[in-house]
């Protein structure tokens, strides 16, 4: 008989974050912000607890915890009664699928950096100051936009 | 411009920390990978600029009539650039408009804009209108800045008018030349009666046809056309108010209505506003005291007041004799009904014109307030039986019939029972 998973014991946490985002998407509360950290932290305290390789699921994990809060974020604008112009959405739409694919890249920048050995090289710091850089542009043209 | 923060930037910042420590204490690369797309928004959010925004609001009309439409419009620019501005026009609720008060827009850089905004003229009243409120926001929402533009700018909305053909006649006229018939004798143009000559009796006045007829001469008696003065006395001690629907707002317009037709005829026309604020307006005749009326009855609100109050607070020269007291009432405060019949006693020609509180509030079907209800109906009736003791005309104004109605059931009461 197998023993079962430790990951298990974070079920009900996630279960927890999952109610509490229903509960800011229906009451428009502020619980947006204590779900995602519910979310994020269960995420880490599972794989901390399984030990092991890193978690090659992450920067997926990171993107969708992203794109939870900024459409979350939107519906909950979308709320008040505004007569907007339909770009405006398209614009707003666009903007976060940039953000999400932009933070998906980084987040698996970061990942994939981890795994070089450290003292590797030159070409390597100057990759890893490259994408920090980049990391910053993206979001400060994706707010100049 | 005021700024303001999102709260997803404090929130992401600090997800954002701790997915960094985590990381940094269990030696572990995923929490920061969760933190990395956090830290790209908050770069995000933290170049965002702070635009320049102008906004201008102007309207097509500061006058209009209850029922129309005022176009607002709204002048919008950035030098820098916009990705979203949001503008409300704050309006009182007796103004509307069609799909919203407020509009997003975006502004590109130097890129001018212009919003119209239709406003519903649903209520008669001075407003103030004319400051916009507008808030810039970034393409995320992370950051706005909020600000006012624009000056108050009054808006007038006159009561609409209701149709009328005829008037109610006063039974005395006054001495100065009018449209009104006299019951006297006199110099005029409507045949009167025939009497016998009398010495200073002019030639043409002689009726040829009676005299070959009498063999002494006889002459055509006149009826002279004459002015009359009319008092609009109005109750605002009390209105009953539901879903829109007023009688306070029935009132002013039957006033309204009154008061240009009379003053069309030459008459003098009063108003006297009787409730918890006093306000009067001696009878006088032209276009200037229409206006004054109507701009009376634009700031005409029910103020309500325990003061025991009677007829003998008003000026003297607000009442004055043989006047046509017309009052317009809801009958729903006893100092008005006492004050009323008060007039009566005084000799005022008065006819009370009840605007109906009933089809206001009309109970559900079988609910326990329908009894509530017919008593109070019964003890209006009772009011009104009162009234007409005294031969005063009470006509009741419901909301679905025009005012010629009870004007017409007037008329006939008077054509039936002549007070005397």
């Amino acid at each position: 008989m197998r023993a079962p998973s430790p990951t298990l014991a974070f079920v009900p946490s996630a279960a927890l974050g999952a109610v509490l985002l229903g509960e800011a998407l229906v009451l428009g509360g502020r619980d947006l912000a204590a779900a995602l950290f519910l979310g994020g932290g269960t995420y880490v305290a599972a794989i901390a607890v399984a030990g092991g390789q890193i978690d090659a699921s992450a920067p997926l994990v990171a993107m969708l915890l992203l794109l939870c809060g900024e459409l979350s974020a939107w519906s909950l604008d979308e709320r008040l009664e505004i007569r907007a112009e339909s770009q405006l959405a398209r614009r707003r739409g666009a903007a976060v699928a940039v953000l999400a694919l932009a933070g998906l890249a980084v987040a698996a920048l970061v990942v994939a950096l981890s795994a070089v050995p450290p003292n590797h090289g030159l070409a390597w710091t100057l990759l890893g100051a490259a994408a920090a850089v980049g990391a910053a542009g993206t979001g400060m043209w994706v707010a100049r936009r | 411009m005021t700024g303001y923060t999102s709260w997803r930037l404090p929130a992401y910042a600090v997800f954002a920390a701790a997915g960094l420590v985590a990381g940094l204490a269990l030696g572990r690369v995923e929490p920061v990978a969760l933190a990395a797309p956090f830290l790209l928004v908050l770069v995000a959010g933290l170049a965002a600029h702070e635009p320049e925004v102008s906004v201008g609001v102007s309207y097509d009309r500061d006058r209009a009539i209850e029922g129309d439409d005022v176009t607002a419009t709204l002048e919008l620019s950035s030098v820098r650039g916009v990705e979203r501005l949001e503008v409300l026009v704050p309006l009182p609720p007796q103004l509307n408009s069609e799909g919203g008060v407020t509009r997003a827009v975006r502004l590109r850089p130097g890129e001018q804009r212009t919003v119209e905004l239709k406003l519903r003229c649903e209520r008669w009243g001075v407003f103030t209108v004319g400051q916009v409120l507008f808030r810039a926001r970034d393409i995320l929402g992370l950051r706005s800045w909020e600000g006012a533009a624009g000056a108050a700018h009054p808006l007038r909305v006159f009561p609409r008018e209701e149709t009328l053909r005829t008037l109610v006649a006063p039974l005395e006229t006054q001495v100065f030349a009018g449209n009104q018939v006299s019951r006297a004798r006199g110099e005029g143009i409507e045949f009167a009666d025939l009497r016998e000559w009398q010495p200073g009796d002019r030639l043409r006045r002689v009726n040829w046809r009676a005299t070959a007829l009498r063999r002494t001469l006889w002459v055509n008696e006149q009826n002279p056309e004459r002015n009359t003065d009319v008092v609009l006395f109005l109750d605002t001690f009390a209105e009953v108010r539901a879903e829109g629907r007023s009688t306070n707002d029935r009132t002013v317009r039957a006033a309204a209505t009154l008061a240009r037709l009379y003053l069309q005829r030459k008459d003098r026309v009063g108003v006297v506003g009787f409730g918890g604020l006093l306000s009067w307006l001696v009878p006088a005749s032209g276009t200037r005291q229409l206006y004054a009326i109507v701009e009376a009855l634009l700031t005409s609100e029910v103020v309500h007041s325990f003061a025991l109050r009677g007829v003998n607070v008003l000026p003297p020269r607000t009442l004055p004799p043989k006047a046509l007291v017309l009052a317009i009432t809801p009958l729903l405060d006893n100092r008005t009904a006492a004050a009323l019949l008060d007039l009566r006693a005084r000799g005022y020609d008065l006819i009370v014109v009840e605007v109906s509180p009933l089809d206001i509030v009309t109970p559900d079907p079988g609910s326990p307030l329908e009894l509530a209800h017919r008593l109070w109906s019964l003890s209006r009736e009772a009011l009104r039986w009162r009234y007409e003791q005294v031969g005063v005309p009470v006509v009741t104004w419901r909301e679905d019939m025009p005012l010629a109605v009870p004007l017409e059931e007037v008329n006939a009461f008077r054509h039936l029972a002549r007070p005397a």
